[in-house]
């Protein structure tokens, strides 16, 4: 059986779904795309050869009968449109964030559970390959048992997103709760969840605007840098957000009792420390090629995944959506458990709730 | 929002084009011009320009056509909209949602608007349709539009499908229109090379032009032709190609670049060996399922660089003249690029 899958939401992840859906053909088939503005779900559908196109998501439900509905809207639709999706008999995978809170999240759930539907979320990089590895290594216990996490999540402000929300007072990220962070914290918080076992964690955060002021409204009040420390029982974590160092990096540590471990999502590698083990001024010599031919290793890795035509950008997504689908024809758990879900979703509830706008020290904004 | 009464708005007003169209505004004694400029862009050009011309009465109103309302505020009044604002780069629908998504708004709102302003809409050389056409063929306004879009870069899908917008609104509403479509716009604060001539790659430059003309329009000659337009088309969907009288090829351009500006590593690639490594871009493209993007595809090849003759006839009818001749044009041009690069 093909899976008939439909996108809500034509803006630019949009086309991610469609390159990774498209590749996934033996299981699924794309037939719609919808998005209220018609354009926007005509350009999607030109440019990838998609057959139908909708301007009105319950007609789109009507008509074609999706198994499966992609959410990609901002995230104030998200809650809404899954609803009508699991109410008309589909199955969803949601863009993060899931929903506006933990109680929507919850709520669409427990939703999808009562219509025996299944919900999912579009954590991509979760199932890029660097990521499977790090799963590997915690499996084979090469890192021991897991001490502390820290994730690290910049974001480029210079480029066409920053113009777009800072060029319109009214970009949907400003009526967001938890603003540009609700857009962005997702990534390094749910990559914590997965391996902090604790349902509750004790979480301090703070938050400042780093930029200088320069509109004299809620623009000026978006919190581009997050400090976020979270305390389980065994294992404490520390996430940062950052709108201004340079490159932007995007990275998850996982610190055990044996060995630490270094994803890095932007070069997409995955790297054990290298601890010094001969003695003297040899033990400083040693490790530092020791770290060159471990990322080197993964180069050669990475480079043969591209020989293979396994290194696509979005492969991080094919990679879930093939596990979604799965879930959904086979019966098979989910690849996002829903209670990773929600314990992400209530972490990000706590952060929102103590980060509010303040200058740095220095003035600027 | 209130806004004044006004003569004549300018959507994207700071753009490299922009500018020029509010300075020629402003030579030409225009009064009561309202400039829409994106909140938060750097304003340095266009101040500038005021500055020049202090005392003018020039509206500078932030905001965007993100929604028929906010088109609707910003049309109050304005008897004529040159409509310039357009997304040049980024993801694809970020470029259709400000090109695409934007100019329907604004139609939106000039559909229910009382007063019925007139538009000249900028377009491009881009919406040409000439894969097909021979080398050698003379694009004029009878040249036919792309009749495959998907097969084009987005810059050009999405101006194709704003102009057709336009169309459609003017068989509704009889929307009262004219299209511009400049070829290669160039001037201090633009570029160094259009992708007619080439393509730069981190440590050479892919020379692709060879010995085509090159479309040139400077950007004030442009924005002289924004003006005659706008005073004497006869905004019945008339369309007018934007180019320069003294057209000269990628050859020369390059030559003059690298006399004039510095030397710059250059790799010549010759028509039919563009041709193969589109071939081969495009079965890579299709054999790996995307892992590359098709930048160079034999139908995008044959468009951009088969190498066509130009025609600007039409708008010379109207009385278009070029202001700077494209001798000066070139120096001023290279001149900025030579001080920018060592600063």
């Amino acid at each position: 059986m093909r899976l008939r899958i439909a996108i809500v939401g034509c803006g630019k992840i949009a086309d991610g779904h469609v390159e990774e859906i498209r590749k996934l053909e033996s299981v699924a088939e794309l037939v719609a795309v919808c998005d209220r503005e018609i354009e926007m779900a005509k350009q999607l559908a030109v440019r990838h050869a998609v057959a139908s196109v909708y301007d009105d998501v319950d007609t789109m439900l009507a008509k074609e009968r999706p198994d499966v509905v992609h959410i990609a809207t901002p995230p104030q639709a998200h809650l809404l449109l899954a609803r009508k999706a699991v109410d008309a008999g589909a199955h969803v995978l949601v863009e993060k964030p899931l929903t506006l809170c933990y109680a929507d999240s919850k709520a669409l759930i427990e939703h999808a559970e009562r219509a025996g539907k299944k919900v999912c979320i579009g954590y991509g990089y979760h199932f890029e390959p660097p990521a499977q590895t790090l799963r590997s290594l915690i499996r084979d216990e090469a890192l021991g048992e897991i001490v502390h996490l820290e994730a690290f999540y910049g974001y480029n402000l210079d480029g066409p997103f920053g113009a777009a929300l800072f060029g319109d007072k009214n970009h949907w990220i400003h009526s967001l709760p938890g603003k540009l962070l609700q857009n962005t914290l997702d990534h390094p918080i749910s990559k914590i969840t997965e391996f902090l076992p604790d349902e509750r964690p004790a979480i301090t955060a703070s938050g400042a605007v780093r930029r200088r002021a320069r509109f004299g409204d809620v623009r000026d009040d978006l919190v581009d840098e997050a400090r976020i420390l979270i305390r389980g029982d065994r294992v404490t974590a520390y996430v940062t957000f950052s709108a201004h160092a340079r490159p932007v990096h995007h990275f998850l540590r996982v610190y055990g009792t044996k060995n630490t471990a270094h994803v890095d999502y932007n070069n997409r590698t995955c790297t054990l420390d290298v601890a010094g083990t001969l003695p003297s001024a040899l033990g400083r010599l040693v490790p530092a090629f020791q770290s060159a031919a471990s990322y080197a290793r993964e180069g050669v890795k990475n480079v043969s995944m591209f020989g293979k035509r396994k290194f696509h950008f979005f492969v991080g997504f094919g990679e879930l959506f093939r596990q979604f689908y799965q879930s959904v024809l086979e019966g098979t758990p989910l690849p996002i458990s829903h209670r990773d879900i929600l314990r992400t979703s209530w972490m990000l509830d706590e952060v929102f709730a103590q980060v509010t706008p303040k200058r740095d020290g220095s003035g600027r904004a | 929002m209130s806004v004044r009464p006004c003569s004549v708005l300018v959507t994207g007003a700071n753009g490299f084009l922009g500018v020029a169209v509010v300075e020629r505004l402003l030579a030409r004694g225009k009064t009561g011009i309202r400039c829409l400029v994106r909140a938060g862009s750097n304003r340095k050009r266009l101040d500038a320009v005021l500055d020049r011309h202090a005392g003018a009465d020039v509206e500078i109103v932030g905001g965007g056509l993100s929604t028929p309302e906010a088109a609707a505020r910003l049309i109050e009044g304005a008897p004529l909209i040159l409509h310039l604002a357009a997304s040049l780069s980024g993801p694809a629908a970020d470029m259709f949602l400000g090109t695409v998504v934007a100019s329907k708004n604004l139609l939106e709102a000039i559909a229910a608007s009382a007063h019925e302003p007139k538009v000249v809409l900028i377009s491009s050389f881009g919406v040409y349709g000439v894969a097909e056409a021979p080398r050698g063929h003379l694009v004029d306004e009878t040249t036919p539009v792309e009749p495959h879009p998907a097969r084009r870069d987005n810059y050009s899908q999405a101006k194709l499908r704003q102009e057709q917008l336009f169309f459609e609104c003017r068989a509704k509403h009889d929307l009262a229109f004219c299209v511009l479509r400049p070829g290669v716009i160039y001037g201090p604060g633009g570029g160094a090379f259009s992708s007619r001539v080439g393509i730069a790659f981190p440590g050479a430059f892919l020379f692709l032009g060879r010995n085509n003309l090159l479309p040139l329009s400077y950007v004030d000659n442009c924005a002289e032709a924004i003006c005659i337009a706008a005073e004497k088309a006869r905004f019945d969907g008339d369309v007018y190609n934007v180019l320069d009288d003294e057209l000269i090829t990628c050859d020369e351009y390059l030559r003059r670049y690298r006399s004039e500006v510095g030397p710059i590593r250059v790799v010549r690639v010759p028509y039919f060996a563009t041709m193969l490594l589109s071939r081969a871009v495009e079965w890579y493209h299709r054999h790996s399922r995307g892992q590359l993007p098709p930048i160079f595809t034999p139908y995008k090849t044959r468009t951009m660089w088969k190498g066509n003759r130009f025609s600007n006839a039409k708008l010379h009818a109207l009385g278009f003249s070029p202001i700077v001749s494209t001798e000066e044009g070139l120096r001023r041009t290279f001149e900025y690029l030579r001080d920018k690069g060592r600063g």
